[in-house]
Formats: structure tokens, sequence, C-alpha cells
């Protein structure tokens, strides 16, 4: 998804607005000039100042569509490919604390694995080494303490 | 005299020895993991050392630190994943070398210029320490501000094809840091009622999100294509030292220096160091359209720059017990713990400690030539890999890291959320380093504005009637003509 000078000057010019009209909310240091706002209220009107150089490009570069599809969401299955990949993290997110990493990470190897055609045998074999082996480094070596979930202590 | 000997006497022990081996190689598979800082090596050596005596104890974090450091560069130079931020700076100039078959020459040159800058450090340190650190106590909240406008200033000249876009880039950065309570007057700002978000947001896993998670789904997408156009043999990296000792000692030596005069300020490390060096490097080549495009010159510099800092990052901590980065922080703790209480008196009463310190940081930069060899033979198994197998096998790395970080699933969102940006921002040509600057420096230089500004009770004039600040403040108004002139005159030239 591209966007164009005019499309992305558009998003900055109400980020930076919003930006700077939050800042107006903060409170300011009793006797000071310049608190905790005058930080965001820079950074938004720099956006702002940006969005007018797009605006000032777009207008330059004449009628070009808002938003372009880029060439590689054309391919089948690349759309699929990111959205799943997302997918894949947000799953870990919400299950790795009662599931457990081991089993999670099982899952979302093999589901990508299979996604990019890896074949059967192959995915479950990389599926399962590269859990343990993470399992192993991060858990006992780095003493990362990673979920168990429903999984028991695995003997290392 | 009496004591350097004593401090060989202390250093060529098998103990210190072997353990400073082993802490060379535990930082060298740390750094090469994408995601893993040089840092957060460190930060693990901490409750090894416990056991360890002082003198070990110290050179195990010296050695890990200068390993994790250099072999940031692999995974940046074979996958375009930095492997610390440090690496970051010149990242996509070492992968488009290898897209062009040179890989051995870049990595040949982030091994060979490694040691050097990090020897030169050590010189540095060695030699000037005192003084230098002394020149640095000088500096108040004026002389970091316009540091910082300096580093960010340079954030937008690194790979910016347009300067609108890095100012964005830069300005989406700076937004970022200013979330949380870290700002001087400990308001709350973007948080949203979330009490993770008030903590602000944690630079590993926001990285790990925007250069690795952005990567595995532009892979993803492609359906994840064998490496095509890239070589996988990394031939003998030892090709071309003497070429380019000759043909790069300017840059080098710049890079040296730049380094360890940005090391040798507290707060600013090899990250900056690098970003720093590459975009002067960029800007005084006589060749600057090669930038970008796989032209060693950048990154010869750069990489001198971040093992040069990280080695005088030391000064200011050893001498007066201010850390001159995250790693050398982590550092000042364990030498209170060892008994090695930074300051002056260190060495007044230890001089044979500090000697063997010294010796350490010589030995690590002779070492890491050939451990950084042999790692870089075990990496072209990274390449081997096919990238279906390796693409889902990173993005579970880059899950646990995230998870590392703070050891809470709100890393993990944020390095999604981070990915996402990352991608969106590739996919329009936005660039992605200066964000990367701006979360880093963005509250350096808020925290000094405030500052600043509470001393002067408002008066803007305050940051120029300082002589230091002064200068820096003419130094950077130069590099904005210089910048203003040459997209001037480089878009007259277009037109006509």
């Amino acid at each position: 998804m591209r966007f164009s000078d005019t499309m992305l000057g558009t998003v900055l010019l109400f980020l930076g607005a919003a930006i700077a009209v939050y800042a107006r909310t903060l409170p300011a240091v009793p006797g000071q000039q310049y608190g905790a706002a005058a930080f965001p209220t820079l950074i938004g009107l720099a956006m702002v100042a940006c969005a007018l150089v797009l605006f000032a490009k777009g207008w330059q570069q004449g009628r070009v569509a808002l938003v372009t599809r880029t060439e590689w969401t054309r391919q089948p299955g690349a759309l699929l490919a990111v959205f799943v990949t997302v997918l894949c993290v947000i799953a870990y997110i919400f299950l790795a604390r009662p599931v457990g990493f081991v089993p999670v990470s099982f899952a979302i190897l093999l589901v990508l694995f299979r996604l990019l055609s890896v074949s059967w045998g192959k995915a479950i074999f990389f599926a399962v080494a590269a859990t343990l082996v993470t399992d192993y480094v991060f858990r006992s070596l780095l003493l990362v303490p990673l979920p168990f979930g429903v999984m028991p202590r695995l003997p290392w | 005299m009496d004591a350097i000997l004593q401090a060989f006497g202390l250093v060529f022990t098998w103990q210190v020895l072997t353990t400073v081996t082993a802490a060379a190689l535990f930082g060298l598979l740390v750094g090469a993991v994408p995601g893993l800082t040089a840092t957060m090596a460190t930060a693990l050596l901490v409750p090894l050392t416990f056991f360890m005596d002082p003198i070990p104890a110290v050179g195990a974090m010296v050695t890990c630190a200068a390993m994790a450091i250099f072999a940031g560069d692999i995974p940046g130079a074979l996958l375009r994943m930095p492997g610390t931020p440090a690496s970051a700076a010149y990242t996509n100039e070492a992968y488009a070398m290898t897209r062009k078959g040179e890989a051995e020459t870049a990595l040949g040159a982030c091994v060979l210029f490694s040691a050097i800058g990090g020897l030169f450090g050590t010189i540095v340190l060695i030699f000037a320490a005192p003084a230098l650190a002394e020149f640095a106590l000088n500096f108040s909240s004026q002389e970091y501000f316009w540091m910082a406008m300096l580093g960010l200033t340079c954030a937008t000249f690194i790979g910016a094809a347009s300067p609108v876009k890095g100012m964005v880039s830069l300005l989406i950065g700076l937004l970022v840091a200013t979330v949380g309570l870290k700002n001087a007057s400990g308001v709350p700002r973007f948080t949203f009622g979330s009490t993770d978000l008030m903590a602000g947001i944690d630079f590993i896993p926001a990285m790990i999100g925007l250069f690795a998670v952005s990567e595995v789904m532009r892979t993803m997408a492609a359906g994840a294509p064998s490496w095509d156009n890239v070589q996988v043999r990394v031939g003998n990296i030892f090709r071309d030292w003497g070429g380019m000792l000759t043909r790069y000692w300017r840059q080098q030596i710049r890079g040296n220096v730049t380094g360890t005069a940005i090391g040798i300020l507290p707060g600013a490390g090899a990250d900056v160091a690098a970003y720093v060096s590459y975009a002067v490097s960029r800007r005084f080549s006589r060749t600057p359209e090669k930038y970008g495009t796989g032209h060693v010159e950048g990154i010869v510099e750069a990489t001198s720059s971040n093992n040069a800092s990280l080695s005088s990052a030391w000064v200011p901590a050893l001498v007066f017990g201010i850390p001159g980065d995250t790693i050398t922080a982590i550092v000042i703790g364990v030498l209170y713990v060892k008994g090695l209480n930074p300051g002056p008196t260190l060495f007044l009463f230890n001089p044979q400690t500090i000697y063997a310190v010294f010796l350490i940081f010589i030995l690590a930069n002779l070492l890491m030539i050939p451990l950084g060899w042999m790692v870089i033979k075990l990496a072209r198994g990274l390449l081997r890999t096919p990238r279906s197998i390796l693409m889902p096998i990173i993005l579970v790395f880059c899950i646990v890291g995230a998870f590392a970080s703070n050891n809470a699933a709100y890393g993990i969102v944020i390095m999604l959320v981070f990915g996402l940006l990352g991608f969106f921002m590739e996919e329009n040509d936005i660039p992605i380093a200066p964000c990367i600057l701006g979360i880093v420096i963005g509250p350096i230089l808020e925290h000094n504005f405030i500052t600043t500004m509470i001393k002067s009770d408002g008066s803007l004039l305050t940051f120029v009637n300082r002589p230091i600040a002064a200068v820096l403040a003419v130094a950077l108004a130069l590099i904005w003509v210089s910048v203003i002139y040459t997209t001037f005159r480089g878009r007259r030239a277009g037109s006509t």
C-alpha cells in the first residue's frame, strides 16, 4: 500500500494537529515557560510543516491516485502471508501465557513453514527442533522466564 | 613500571584468559543474533561475574561488549538485520555489498576496522583519559542539547533520498520518545491510561520490530524465495585489507577520532557514533552518490567509529564514575560490587588493576580478528539455510527477544506495532534510520532543552553564551547551511 504525497501529507496534517492539540492539555510547570507540552507541540507543528511541503510536492505532481497497491500485493497469496504472520504474533501474545511457549511456538512455526510450502516432514522436524533449542537457550542459558502454560518443564 | 609488570601478571593467568575467550564467544554469538544487543549481552553476563575475581569479571564484560558490537555487523551484512543498534547505520550499505557479491570485502572491513577502531579508542583511554574526561565534564545541558541536535541533524543525512521523508521519519521517532513519564516535569504523555505506556516505549522491541519483523513480513509476502543474486559463499575476508588500509586511511582516522570523541561524552554511545560517522563520511566523500549502493567507504568509517567509542566510553566511567553509554552503565555497577570504586583514586591506589583492564582491552581487540573470522565462517550456514526455513524461526526469535527485554508480553505488542510501522514506512520510501535515532536522542534533546530553560528562566540566549556551546552551535549552523546549499544547487542543476 503506497500513499501519494498528498495522502501522506493529509495523514501527517491530522496527526500533527492532533498531537499539538493534545499537548495543550498537558499541565504546565508553574513559573516555567517550557514544560511537558513544549516538545510534543514542536513535533506536532513540525509534522504540519512536513505535511505542507508534501502537499506542495503533490500539487507539482498533478493528479495521482491517493493510494496505490504496490506490485507485491497482486501476487497470489502475498497479502494472506502478511496477515497470517501478523495473526501468528497476535496469537502468541494471547495464547503464550495460558498454553505455554513450547506448544504455541511449535504451532506458529508449523503454520508459517506450511505457508511457505515447506514439506510436512521438514516442517515438523524444524518446528520441533527450533522450539526446543530456543526454549533451552532462552529459558535455561539466558534465564528468560518463558511462559510454561500447560506444558510441564522440559528436563533442562 | 612496576604496576605494568604486575598488570601483566594479573592478566596472563589461565583463569583470566579462559574467561575472556569464553566471554568473547558469547559476545559474538549474542551480537550476531538480530535483536539481541551488546547491552543485553553485557547485562546477561552480570550474574556470572558475581562468581569471578575482579579482573576476569571486568575483562569478561569488556571483551563481550567489543565482540558483540562487531558481531552485529554480520547479520547486518548477510540478512539486512543489524545484530545491535550500533550496526544499524550502515546495515543497508553492507547488505547492498552482499547483494553485489562483495560480502567478504564488507565483513573483512568490519573485522579489520572494528579491531583498529577499538585499539585506537583504547590508546586514547590509556593516555588521554583524565584530561579528556575533564573536558567533557565542562559540558552542561546547553552543550548536550547541541550534541543531540548534531546527532539528529546527521540523522536526516543518512540514506535520505528525500529530506522531507527523512524528517517525517525523525518526527515519528521523536514522537515515540515522548511517550511515558520520563520527562523533566514527570507528566504522563500519550499514555491514554495504560500503565505499560507509562514507562515509555522500550527501544529494543521497537528496533526488533522496525528492522526484523518488517523484513520477515516482506519476505513472507514474497513467498520467501531463495537468496537470488546473493552470494552464498563468503570468501577470503582478508582480501584487499592492504588496499582498504591505504585507500581509506583518512576515513579510518576520522572514524576513530569521531567515535572516540562521541564515546567520551556521557550518554552518547556506539550507535550514535556509527550514525554520525556514516553521515560525516558521506558528506566529505568524493563519491557520495555511491553511498547506499554497496560502497565500503562509509562502512570503514562507521565501523571504526562504533568500536572506538566503545573503548573510549570507559574514560568518564573509570575516571569519574559517569557512564559513557548503556554498557559502561552496567559495568560501573560491577566495579562497585568488586570493590573497584571508579574515580581518580582508582588510578592512585590500584594502578595495576587499571593497567590490567587496559591490557584486556588490547587483548580483546586483537582476539577479534581470529574469532571474528571464525564466526563469519560459521555465519555462512545462515545463508545456506533456505529462507522458507529461516524466516519463521527468526520470527520466533524476535518474539522471544522482544519478550526478554522486559519479560512481559508488552514487548511483543511493541514489536508487532513497530513491525507494521516499519513495513508501511518501507513501502512509502520513508527511511527507518532517522526514526531510530529520534527514539534514542529525543529524550536527551528534550531533557537538556528543558533543563537549560529552567536554569536560564526561559532565555534562549543561554544556548550560545558559553564557549563550547557556541562552537557547537556554529558547527551545527554550518552543517545546515551546507545541506541547504547542496539541496538548492542540486535542484537548480536538476531544473536546468
